[in-house]
């Protein structure tokens, strides 16, 4: 894994740890398609954060919101040392799921409850058609998700009109394996008219290079990427043990989680 | 109203370049010219209702004023997590109008009735709810109010009052009339009948048309022993609750005309559903007079 890979994970570990809360395993399998997308496909910036044609990253898998305050971190918008000591405090302004009415850029969504993300964003892209922006934007869904009803409205909307300034990232960490079969979610999506394409969440040189190519492809299509992830990536006792689903870690098991971390 | 809206919807679509209009594939006929001159903005989207308050909040949080018109319960009880979590969550503004008010389709079942609707979005904090009782007053109300940046309810009345039409504000209770027996409370298209009963009677009557917020500072100068009448073409207590904050500390005696909070299971007209419910200038006196001659502690049922 790389280093920056490991960076985040122990940041968001360490968030976890002072707010006593969060879904880590959920944050582990999307923290490299999100530092990939700040890092090197967006539109984006600590100085244009608030510009008018800045690209946009909405969280719609509510419960990985915590894998956004790291990537901000490591992109100079916020510092630890603002974070950690008040996150989930009673009036801090960062929690576990992010409220936009608090900031003045870097958080363009509130997140929380799953099947809203992915139509907002489909909104902002329309608008953006509207305006006549360049600005793209990006969603992070996870597989699980797709059984709300919002996502495929949300799919007829943006194939009817044409966004391709959209691009629907899924984190596939095979939630939805264990509820019911959704079968290909490839072939559903192109049946809405979509490019769609496959990668390895994990690799960031591959998601890097999925993103610039649908980036360059304006031809009237909506873009969805599927990124095969795995739910506590880059912790052995994470990907092993489900009750990280939903736990935050003690100082010991801070200690612990981030030694595997580091060796990974 | 539902013909003042549309017109003024093809207007605010030709003239306002950051406007948008949705419909949940109602209304085109009225728009047609619109909606093929200005497909990006005006657009018969399909019906989902839930998907499409997300997708107007979206784009009004890129600077844009969006309109969506449906039918009321799809609008509102349908969609009920969106309006809370992507509308008044993130204090983003769009204008929900809706045709179909409490029992305007009579022979459609409870599916299609909505006396609820006032009561469902005063649980979520942020949002405007306007029950216009004429054109002339929808547009009054949708001119001051659509791009004020608040998730804003429109219910559109298929039976709106026909003599009395005053012109209303926003938020602003019109006194009527003055009198010192009884405070009469009339919401919206319940203001013919309510006039009716009341014109000659030493009795308040004022006129509500924005029914969240609520007017209290208006009603607060009109205690009258705290004997209020409630007239509300929706469920019964859906202005209770304002009504006491108003005369917090003060004993009050509310009495009400308005739907019961019952499934409706019967069908035939309009007015036939209005006389068995009792929305009727004969309940608003009887009402009227048990109310102006109880006493405190002995209000007869």
């Amino acid at each position: 894994m790389k280093q920056i890979s490991k960076e985040l994970r122990k940041h968001a570990l360490y968030l976890s740890h002072k707010c006593q809360d969060g879904n880590l395993q959920s944050v582990f399998s999307c923290l490299d398609i999100v530092w990939v997308l700040y890092d090197k496909i967006m539109n984006w910036s600590p100085e244009t954060a608030r510009d008018d044609n800045r690209d946009f990253f909405i969280i719609s898998k509510g419960q990985a919101t915590l894998a956004l305050y790291p990537v901000l971190i490591e992109k100079g918008y916020f510092t630890m040392d603002e974070i950690a000591p008040e996150i989930g405090n009673f009036n801090s302004r960062y929690c576990i799921q992010t409220d936009l009415t608090k900031f003045d850029g870097g958080i363009e969504n509130n997140a929380g409850s799953l099947g809203h993300g992915l139509p907002f964003a489909t909104g902002i892209a329309n608008a953006n058609k509207i305006k006549k922006s360049s600005s793209n934007v990006y969603v992070l869904c996870g597989d699980g998700e797709f059984c709300e009803g919002t996502m495929w409205e949300s799919c007829i909307f943006a194939s009817a009109k044409k966004l391709d300034n959209l691009c629907v990232i899924i984190d596939d960490n095979n939630s939805v394996g264990a509820m019911v079969d959704m079968g290909d979610m490839k072939q559903k999506l192109e049946t809405f008219n979509f490019d769609v394409r496959v990668v390895d969440g994990h690799d960031t040189e591959e998601i890097e290079k999925v993103f610039n190519q649908l980036k360059t492809m304006k031809n009237g299509k909506p873009k969805a990427v599927i990124a095969k992830t795995v739910r506590g990536f880059g912790s052995k006792t994470m990907t092993e043990h489900d009750i990280w689903f939903h736990k935050s870690p003690n100082a010991e098991e801070l200690e612990l989680l981030s030694k595997e971390v580091e060796l990974a | 109203m539902r013909r003042a809206f549309l017109k003024r919807v093809a207007d605010m679509i030709r003239n306002e370049a950051d406007t948008t209009f949705f419909t949940v594939d109602i209304g085109m006929w009225a728009i047609r010219d619109v909606l093929a001159e200005f497909p990006d903005r005006c657009t018969n989207v399909g019906i989902y209702e839930d998907g499409m308050i997300s997708i107007a909040a979206g784009m009004a949080r890129r600077g844009l004023a969006p309109t969506i018109f449906g039918i009321q319960p799809y609008l509102i009880e349908r969609t009920l997590e969106q309006i809370k979590m992507d509308l008044a969550y993130q204090k983003l503004g769009v204008n929900i109008v809706g045709t179909g008010a409490a029992v305007d389709y009579p022979k459609y079942g409870y599916s299609h009735y909505c006396a609820e609707d006032l009561h469902v979005i005063k649980a979520i904090p942020g949002c405007e709810f306007i029950a216009p009782g004429s054109a002339k007053q929808f547009i009054q109300l949708f001119n001051s109010t659509y791009r004020d940046g608040h998730p804003t309810f429109f219910r559109v009345s298929d039976h709106p009052n026909s003599k009395y039409d005053p012109d209303v504000e926003f938020n602003k209770a019109v006194v009527m009339q003055k009198g010192s027996k009884a405070t009469v409370i009339a919401v919206s298209i319940m203001l013919d009948d309510v006039m009716e009963v009341c014109k000659n009677l030493d009795v308040t009557v004022l006129y509500y048309t924005t029914l969240e917020p609520f007017d209290r500072e208006t009603l607060s100068k009109y205690y009258n022993d705290g004997k209020i009448l409630i007239v509300e073409p929706q469920f019964e207590g859906s202005l209770t609750f304002d009504v006491i904050k108003t005369f917090e500390g003060k004993p009050v005696m509310v009495e009400e005309v308005a739907f019961p909070r019952e499934i409706f299971r019967n069908y035939g007209t309009y007015e036939e559903k209005m006389q068995y419910y009792g929305l009727t200038k004969e309940n608003i006196k009887l009402k009227l007079e048990k109310l102006i001659g109880a006493e405190y502690g002995c209000l007869q049922k």
